[in-house]
């Protein structure tokens, strides 16, 4: 069920320097995430998916435009909340997975899902492993990361980024790194957690077989929106 | 899971390079915990083993006075001797409680592997040792006896009455002693030597006339100095060749040289240390550099600069902690090869001297070694706390 907005962004522009020059990773986007959305950001390489995720997740800052989640103004007029303000919200409202899965490799399984809770000060092992079970690793509560396989591991990285409940999971190429099985279950997976928890789920992907799946894509070329339509079917 | 579990994970991963830096720690806290112990036991060595001398005042040949003392309480053969008329000059001094002439030699035998240190006494010497207590016999019975000091008898495998051989080749000739006396322990220089008649041993060692030490015991210590100068004043006047000092000035001046000493060796410990410190900053660097894609994911799934910092300050601390108790357990372990060491490096050692333990050298050895992880893993902290999320995620796993 969606209600509200959760994530707006209005004529969001990240322009990095490079060299004499400048590169326009964003031109200026306007979108908005309903809450309990399950949506994909949809384009080639360069397209800027990774910096719109980046920015909602408050990893890198805009150089123009506004962003707001849950109503608060992240970056607006030039300006950002302060460092220690975005490190809370990445920490407890924003979880992230990555197609690298960046897991710690000498910590189990259930560590690294305690790993944001350690943050917060309360790491709680009985909660990383009610989520392990969740997305279905009972039985790898102890192995370490290279005692998993890759779609294992992303099940890890997709417990961790959910450990400290965040209202907006966002997903940078979450597939990207398997095979065709193990995309499957894992994009499966990302869609029980949307649909059970009412958990609002950005996936950014060049993955065209997996947008024919989903409800709302919204394409991004060159730094700009050209489409974010609703499926209805 | 607790933080310092996560650090202790991330150490073990690197186990060499970590073992490296926790070894560069360790040296130095062992150097720090064998100078603090060294101290404390060579001053307590030296107390009891003055004390044990029973004497307040030492009379010496001219010369290094300090050489003498080593001589008289450890025993030995020294080349310089004072005529035995010159005791006449201290013994009738006013406010002497007792005194004592000595005599000494020493012969070598089996191969260089004993060294028989012989000291010719006479009957003044009881009166500064009033510990004295025989196991077996008693004073000398005649002129060719022997006391044996405890160890000294069990060298001799000998008791009471039998016969023990003084021979040292041609140097002087054959002679047979009886067993006396043997002593009970007295856990000092006394229990490994063989007491003479002062006659006797002049007499075997050609030694005629001659002594030499006094050791003498004044009747109220406070007036030590002013009978020192007395003694001076008489030697002066007699054109006595001789040294007359308080041995209260003999454990000043030792301990002054000891002190000397000690800071030199302290400037090494500090130079340990610092190498130490900065082996382990150099280590815990490497891991940053090295793990910074793994930090910036860190910060990605919401670490903040101060959790970092944190984590990488307890990683360091526990590399100096670790380095500091194995520091201290390599000093223990090592600690009596570390005094045959310094008993032939130093002039003079404490015959019961040992490094021993102490709980508070050890709370100052990990004091120091905590120190340093603490200014060892500041600049790495900061950096790992700088590091980009962005920055380190385009890096690429």
């Amino acid at each position: 069920m969606m209600t509200g907005t959760l994530v707006k962004a209005t004529g969001l522009e990240k322009t990095y320097p490079l060299g004499q020059g400048e590169v326009h990773a964003l031109k200026g986007i306007d979108l908005e995430l309903l809450k309990g959305e399950f949506a994909m950001l949809l384009g080639p390489s360069g397209a800027g998916k990774t910096t719109t995720l980046n920015l909602m997740g408050c990893l890198d800052r805009p150089t123009g435009g506004e962003l707001l989640l849950a109503g608060e103004t992240l970056y607006g007029n030039g300006r950002a909340l302060r460092e220690g303000r975005l490190d809370a919200i990445r920490r407890d409202r924003v979880g992230l997975v990555f197609t690298e899965f960046f897991l710690v490799p000498t910590l189990t399984a259930t560590e690294n899902v305690q790993l944001p809770m350690l943050w917060r000060g309360a790491p709680d092992r009985g909660r990383a492993e009610e989520l392990l079970e969740a997305v279905g690793l009972e039985d790898r509560l102890t192995h370490r990361p290279t005692e998993l396989s890759g779609g294992e591991m992303q099940r890890v990285a997709i417990a961790r980024a959910l450990v400290n409940e965040p209202d907006l999971l966002l997903a940078d190429e979450p597939t990207g790194n398997l095979d065709t099985n193990t995309r499957d279950e894992i994009f499966a997976l990302l869609e029980k957690l949307n649909g059970e928890r009412g958990l609002t789920v950005l996936i950014a992907t060049h993955d065209t077989e997996l947008a024919q799946r989903m409800r709302r894509v919204i394409h991004l070329c060159d730094g700009r929106i050209i489409g974010g339509e609703i499926d209805d079917n | 899971m607790k933080w310092i579990s996560l650090a202790f994970k991330n150490l073990v991963r690197r186990p060499t390079r970590t073992g490296l830096a926790v070894f560069g720690v360790a040296m130095a806290v062992a150097v720090l915990f064998s100078l603090v112990q060294f101290q404390r036991g060579y001053q307590e060595g030296l107390r009891a083993e003055l004390g044990d001398l029973g004497a307040h005042i030492m009379i010496v040949p001219r010369g290094c006075p300090y050489e003498a003392a080593t001589i008289v309480l450890h025993g030995g053969k020294w080349p310089r001797y004072m005529d035995q008329s010159w005791y006449e000059l201290v013994r009738d001094t006013p406010g002497i409680s007792a005194s004592a002439p000595i005599i000494m030699d020493a012969v070598i035998r089996g191969g260089g592997q004993e060294n028989l240190i012989y000291m010719g006494i006479n009957d003044n010497y009881p009166g500064l040792r009033p510990n004295w207590e025989y196991r077996r016999g008693g004073w000398f019975s005649g002129e060719n006896t022997v006391i044996l000091g405890a160890s000294a008898a069990a060298k001799e495998k000998a008791r009471v009455g039998d016969r023990i051989v003084v021979e040292d080749g041609n140097r002087i000739p054959r002679t047979e002693l009886t067993v006396a006396g043997i002593l009970d322990r007295t856990n000092n220089q006394d229990d490994g030597l063989y007491f003479l008649p002062i006659a006797t041993l002049q007499r075997i060692f050609n030694l005629d006339g001659k002594i030499v030490v006094v050791l003498v015991k004044v009747a109220d210590v406070a007036k030590v100095d002013e009978i020192a100068d007395v003694l001076r004043q008489r030697a002066k006047q007699a054109e006595a060749s001789m040294n007359v000092f308080p041995l209260s000035e003999l454990l000043g001046t030792l301990k002054s040289l000891l002190a000397n000493t000690q800071v030199f060796v302290l400037a090494i410990v500090v130079v340990a240390l610092l190498i130490g410190g900065v082996g382990v900053l150099n280590t815990i660097m490497m891991t940053v550099y090295e793990r910074t894609h793994e930090i910036g994911m860190l910060k990605a799934i919401g670490s903040s600069a101060a959790d970092v910092f944190r984590l990488i300050w307890l990683e360091t601390l526990i590399t100096c902690i670790v380095g500091g108790v194995a520091g201290v357990l390599l000093a223990i372990g090592s600690s009596r090869a570390v005094v045959a060491v310094l008993s032939h490096a130093l002039p003079h050692v404490p015959a019961d001297f040992s490094l021993g333990f102490a709980w508070d050298a050890v709370g100052v050895c990990m004091a120091v070694a905590a120190m340093l992880g603490v200014v060892a893993g500041t600049y790495p902290a900061w950096r790992a706390s700088t590091v980009s999320p962005i920055e380190a995620i385009r890096g690429g796993s």
